[in-house]
């Protein structure tokens, strides 16, 4: 199942479902979250359980209906003044995941049994974040080889 | 004097083509009611039987509301896959998982330009008032941008379910137009119930009604008693001995009325292996 977009395309292996998209820049007089000077960037979200609506940018809202066997894979663009600076050193996107990348302190939100993962990086002269949430951590050796299929078939294209 | 005769002569003109019609459409009628066998005694009826009437289900005869399309023309229920393609607005990517996943999905066809829609888009505003089944998801399908307009959808999408713009969908569920609705067991990914109605409502009670269907048949599979291992390992043989036969599940052999009396005629040792036969072939049929 193959989605492109945004200058990214992912092939993602069987049981994953994905979003890639923009958030919208909210309107100075909306209550909606986010602030209106910001200029959105690609986010992509890949997961293998049903994917909410309503979520965050890092998983906000999809997290919290996660099971002990789920996956949430968030890949969150900087702007261009971010490629190559010392944050995001590492080149290209990470594809091989590893139980020990993952701890509960490394969650944005920390919810029980729940680990996370959070590695900085740069491809094609483009910065992302890639943010990874297990659904438990000790299910990790379990499923983290979905998680690194799903970014084995990512590519990001060059800025 | 002479104005006078010839309008009566015009008013009995038309009362005569009145009266012909009237003539005319009461002869049809009891046409029709003799064909269907009304007037007659039981013993009258059944010894004049004149051939079957066209049944009123036929095809031909079916007609649904000009608002919501008429059912595909097949037997079974059409196929169900997997979602791609582009969110309202037309710029972002979207994938949605239908089969081989723990929950069940209602996936909703809608236009954003047929008027009959309109009801349905508005009633997914408010999720809760959906009353969905239990672990039960809506994804709405539009038409890709080639035949729908992004910033129409996206005025139209609900925010509260994936929303996915793909022309393709509509061929891989052989969707006959706008709005339809078909219900995928996750699981499986074997489409339970499909068809459409004038508003939620209905639609609703039209995937409730499959949903208690499929339950039922759930409930009567959990209280078969499993068979003993000898006898199931017997009906797989014989089984797999048909298939390289070449003969299928529901083969007209399966069935022949000289089949069983070549059996009964040849008896013993033979009607045993024949009853064996019978059951692996129902089995067959229901695999």
């Amino acid at each position: 199942m193959k989605l492109q977009a945004h200058g990214i395309e992912t092939d993602l292996p069987t049981g994953w479902e994905g979003r890639i998209g923009v958030r919208t820049t909210p309107l100075a007089t909306s209550s909606a979250i986010g602030d209106p000077a910001e200029v959105p960037h690609p986010i992509v979200h890949l997961a293998n359980f049903a994917l909410p609506e309503d979520r965050g940018d890092f998983g906000s809202g999809a997290v919290d209906l996660m099971g002990d066997q789920d996956v949430f894979v968030s890949l969150f663009e900087y702007g261009p003044e971010c490629a190559n600076t010392a944050l995001f050193s590492r080149q290209g996107l990470p594809t091989k995941l590893t139980p020990n990348m993952f701890s509960a302190s490394a969650l944005q939100r920390t919810l029980p049994g729940q680990a996370g993962c959070q590695i900085f990086f740069t491809e094609g002269d483009r910065a992302f974040c890639l943010y990874t949430v297990l659904g438990k951590q000790s299910s990790a050796a379990k499923v983290l080889p979905g998680a690194n299929a799903a970014l084995s078939g990512t590519r990001i294209q060059p800025r | 004097m002479t104005a006078l005769v010839v309008l009566l002569g015009a008013v009995v003109a038309i009362l005569a083509v009145l009266v012909g019609g009237l003539l005319r459409t009461h002869a049809e009628i009891l046409k029709r009611l003799h064909e269907l066998g009304a007037g007659l005694e039981p013993s009258e009826s059944s010894a004049q039987a004149s051939p079957p009437p066209t049944p009123v289900t036929s095809r031909e005869d079916f007609q649904v509301m000009p608002q919501v399309p008429a059912p595909p023309d097949r037997e079974h229920f059409g196929g169900a896959a997997d979602l791609v393609g582009l969110a309202p607005g037309g710029q972002d990517a979207v994938s949605v998982r239908i089969t081989g996943v723990p929950h069940d999905t209602i996936v909703a066809f809608l236009s954003s330009g047929c008027i009959t829609c309109q009801k349905f888009w508005d009633a997914f505003r408010k999720p809760r008032k959906l009353k969905l089944p239990d672990g039960t998801r809506l994804v709405v399908v539009t038409k890709g941008t080639d035949a729908e307009s992004p910033s129409s959808v996206a005025d139209l999408a609900p925010s509260g379910f994936p929303t996915v713009m793909t022309t393709e969908a509509f061929g891989d569920y052989d969707v006959p137009g706008s709005p339809y609705f078909v219900y995928v067991h996750g699981p499986s990914g074997r489409v339970r119930g499909e068809g459409t109605g004038p508003d939620w409502e209905q639609v609703r009670s039209l995937l409730e009604q499959a949903t208690v269907d499929a339950g039922l048949t759930t409930a009567l599979a959990d209280q078969q008693v499993s068979k003993p291992d000898a006898d199931q390992a017997r009906e797989e043989r014989i089984d797999r001995e048909l298939w390289a036969a070449g003969v299928r599940p529901g083969d007209p052999s399966l069935y022949s009325v000289d089949g069983a009396t070549a059996t009964d005629e040849a008896g013993g040792a033979d009607e045993a292996d024949d009853s064996e036969g019978h059951g692996s072939s129902a089995k067959m049929g229901g695999s």
